[in-house]
């Protein structure tokens, strides 16, 4: 017993050394405040963001951290703060802590799950601001907002069905929900509109973020004879296995996907879907700062440029396939005889169009059934498209 | 020189608090060099910690309602460690018991008044749990499978089946095709304390079985015997124990209180049945280190549960107020427990510089 006291003694006493070196050795060590905010300004403002995620996940997270970033260094009246890896359950607790304790003039919720905790949370603090991403639902002092990428989905589905030589293109797909649906059935119609063989085979991950099990999918589907392929997942991961198989001289297609992914694999990637929610978070936060701020549904595509086209920023086409673009034809209704890369440029533009002037997702249109879902000459609509559980007649797979 | 390690026979009280004392400083001496790396301060950071989860009445309530799932369930492991049955499966049994309340939610509840719905659906939540949690229990007394491994491994099955009901065939029609059911209707919900998230009615039914945990173990015939089988299967053959039986009805209550936590869960917080880990967030595993900090006995199963729900309220903090990465939370909680698990082991041992060779 009485070893075993000076045993203690000796831990307890190194204990306090250790207590007392960091006490004296960085007393003086507080938490950074960005300097930015010391400044005389006549109103300042405070925005706290909740991520679903970890903010390391090059995807979805990782993006609207980089548009809080943005905002942060673009306005000097602002000062930001996160939150990641937030389960949806935990999130009424933490909008909590950000108002009451951080004291954040608004709050930006980043997940579908959060909705109903953002709503419930603009009851209790009426005098705050709630921006919710990628729900339905708005309140007084809540509104929402999304940044919609099926139109690129379709420029990629153009350029694979155009490069693919096996008509065979691959999907890995995260949740079988109706954003992911939906960009699958943009990814097909656009093939299908330069390769009328060109099916689109899809594999899900029931996961957001999972390299291990993505490359897996990415694998299979290429000994099933896929070479081209789209994915939602937030890691480049199917982008390597495109990289590896071009390497060994089976020449794979691939298109980025969220975040800047070129960099993984130069030979590989053909272009893709980015997002840039900082025009987003510019836009909303300004019109806080100057009072103009109101509940809206924000929904903002290619025009508003919260999408852009490529797999770099800056570069909608990976200069490498440009030619291969080139060299095929298709023959099109307005256009007559048109390269597909003039095509991929064209509806481009028509995106851009303040009166946008081409839908992918307009009739007809059938599911995998063979019913009729968009009839012919009418467009699919938010309604429809947005709770979207069936795919175009081109994929194989199920929504589960 | 050598160490030797012997085993005491009882440690005393003063030794327990110290050992407990030492060891959460020892944990948060090392978990200090994360925070000294991102330039906070370390005394700064547990003050803030702290009072994020136990030295604000915000960060108290918060503390209340996450200490709640971790009640049931480690109130639940405490019974079955007792008989050395090592259920790993607490995940999996919330689980299922989440899945039998929502049954009854979305079946019942619109039709029924919440006076008949929410005994029905802590009912079955305990029914589906105790399912859950039978099967290892038979696989053990009758196959001799080892329970660690089908414990654990019905946790994934549970999740995979969580899924597969979201997706399918309870999809919900009113939530755009996302993995949901549907809401559950008023009458399925629990209420709250107001201006808090303490669905109070868990709270008491937890407090109760606590109760009854106790009573069962301490002062019946039965708490003796899931003794006697868990030293020693054999004697209590001798004694006339059945093993089968025992075995069985021990897993009936450590999953069935597991249910209760997954109905608190559905009807307290969520409102619906969605993605497994948003549903239980790890309180099955988190529970395992409550009902050994309890020291297996039901009533500091109280205190445990509360002081790890303060560690995972106060770790939100660490986010919050320092802007570190969500990893430091983790490393931080896991530093302090890991130091509290292993200053666990000189209470049970000794060690003594022995001078010779032995």
């Amino acid at each position: 017993m009485a070893k075993l006291n000076k045993l203690m003694v000796c831990l307890a006493a190194v204990g306090l050394v250790f207590i007392f070196a960091i006490v004296s050795g960085n007393a003086d060590a507080k938490p950074e405040k960005d300097s930015a905010v010391a400044l005389a300004q006549p109103k300042k403002l405070k925005a706290g963001f909740i991520y679903v995620g970890p903010v390391g996940d090059y995807g979805w997270s990782n993006a609207h951290d980089a548009g809080r970033r943005y905002v942060q260094k673009k306005f000097s009246w602002l000062e930001t703060m996160y939150v990641e890896a937030i389960p949806e359950g935990d999130v009424p607790r933490v909008i909590d802590r950000l108002i009451n304790e951080e004291k954040c003039d608004v709050v930006f919720t980043t997940s579908f799950g959060y909705m109903d905790a953002t709503i419930e949370a603009g009851k209790r603090y009426p005098k705050k601001v709630f921006m919710h991403c990628s729900g339905y639902k708005q309140d007084k002092n809540v509104g929402s907002y999304f940044a919609e990428m099926y139109q690129m989905y379709y420029l990629s589905g153009l350029m694979a069905g155009a490069l693919t030589k096996s008509n065979k293109l691959g999907y890995v797909g995260a949740h079988p929900i109706p954003e992911v649906v939906r960009h699958i059935n943009a990814y097909a119609i656009g093939a299908k509109e330069v390769n009328p063989a060109a099916k689109v085979y899809v594999k899900w991950l029931f996961s957001w973020y999972d390299p291990a099990r993505a490359r897996e999918a990415a694998e299979s589907l290429i000994a099933e004879g896929c070479d081209a392929f789209a994915f939602t997942e937030d890691s480049p991961a199917v982008i390597q296995v495109g990289k590896e198989h071009t390497e060994k001289g089976k020449q794979i297609y691939t298109f980025s996907h969220y975040s800047p992914m070129q960099r993984f694999g130069e030979n590989t990637v053909v272009s893709g879907q980015l997002v840039d929610w900082g025009v987003m978070y510019e836009e909303i936060l300004m019109k806080l700062h100057v009072g103009s701020w109101t509940n809206d549904d924000m929904l903002w595509f290619v025009k508003e440029k919260a999408v852009q086209l490529g797999g770099e920023f800056g570069q909608a086409v990976n200069p490498r396939f440009i030619d291969a673009l080139k060299a095929k034809t298709v023959n099109d209704r307005i256009f007559k005889t048109i390269s597909v890369y003039d095509l991929v440029q064209k509806r481009l533009s028509q995106f851009k169009e303040p009166m946008i002037t081409f839908d992918p997702f307009t009739g007809p249109i059938h599911d995998q059934k063979g019913n009729l879902w968009i009839k012919t000459g009418e467009r699919g609509g938010y309604q429809l498209l947005w709770t979207c559980d069936w795919f175009v007649d081109n994929v194989v797979g199920r929504v589960k | 020189m050598l160490f030797k390690i012997e085993k005491r026979v009882q440690a005393p009280a003063t030794i327990k608090i110290a050992v407990l004392l030492i060891s959460l400083a020892a944990g948060f001496c090392f978990a200090s060099v994360i925070f000294l790396v991102k330039g906070v301060h370390p005394v700064y950071a547990l003050s803030k910690i702290l009072s994020g989860s136990f030295g604000s009445l915000y960060g108290l309530k918060e503390t209340v309602t996450k200490s709640i799932p971790l009640m049931l369930t480690g109130v639940g492991l405490t019974v079955a460690y007792r008989g050395k049955f090592w259920n790993i499966g607490a995940e999996g049994q919330l689980l299922f018991g989440a899945i039998a309340a929502t049954w009854i939610a979305l079946k019942y509840g619109a039709n029924m008044s919440s006076y008949a719905v929410i005994p029905l659906m802590f009912g079955s939540g305990f029914i589906g749990g105790a399912l859950w949690g039978i099967i290892p229990a038979i696989m053990k007394t009758k196959l001799r499978i080892n329970e660690v491994i089908t414990t654990l491994m019905f946790n994934y099955i549970a999740a995979e089946f969580v899924q597969f009901l979201v997706y399918g065939p309870w999809k919900g029609k009113s939530q755009w095709g996302f993995p949901y059911t549907d809401n559950f209707p008023p009458s399925a919900t629990l209420s709250l304390i107001p201006s808090t998230r303490i669905h109070y009615i868990t709270l008491i039914i937890a407090l109760a079985v606590i109760a009854i945990a106790y009573f069962i173990i301490m002062k019946t015939n039965f708490g003796y015997e899931i003794r006697v089988i868990g030293d020693n299967p054999d004697a209590g053959k001798y004694a006339g124990i059945s093993f089968t039986r025992t075995t069985v009805v021990i897993m009936i209550l450590s999953g069935g209180f597991a249910g209760l936590a997954g109905v608190g869960e559905v009807a307290g917080v969520h409102h619906h049945l969605t993605y497994p880990w948003t549903i239980s967030s790890g309180y099955g595993f988190t529970s395992i280190i409550v009902a050994w900090l309890a020291k297996l006995n039901p009533v500091y199963v109280i205190v445990s549960s509360f002081f790890l729900g303060g560690i995972l309220i106060g770790g939100d903090t660490i986010q919050t107020s320092f802007g570190l990465p969500y990893a430091t939370v983790n490393i931080f909680n896991g530093l302090i427990l890991l130091f509290l698990i292993m200053g666990d082991f000189f209470l049970e041992y000794r060690i003594r510089l022995a001078g010779r060779r032995l």
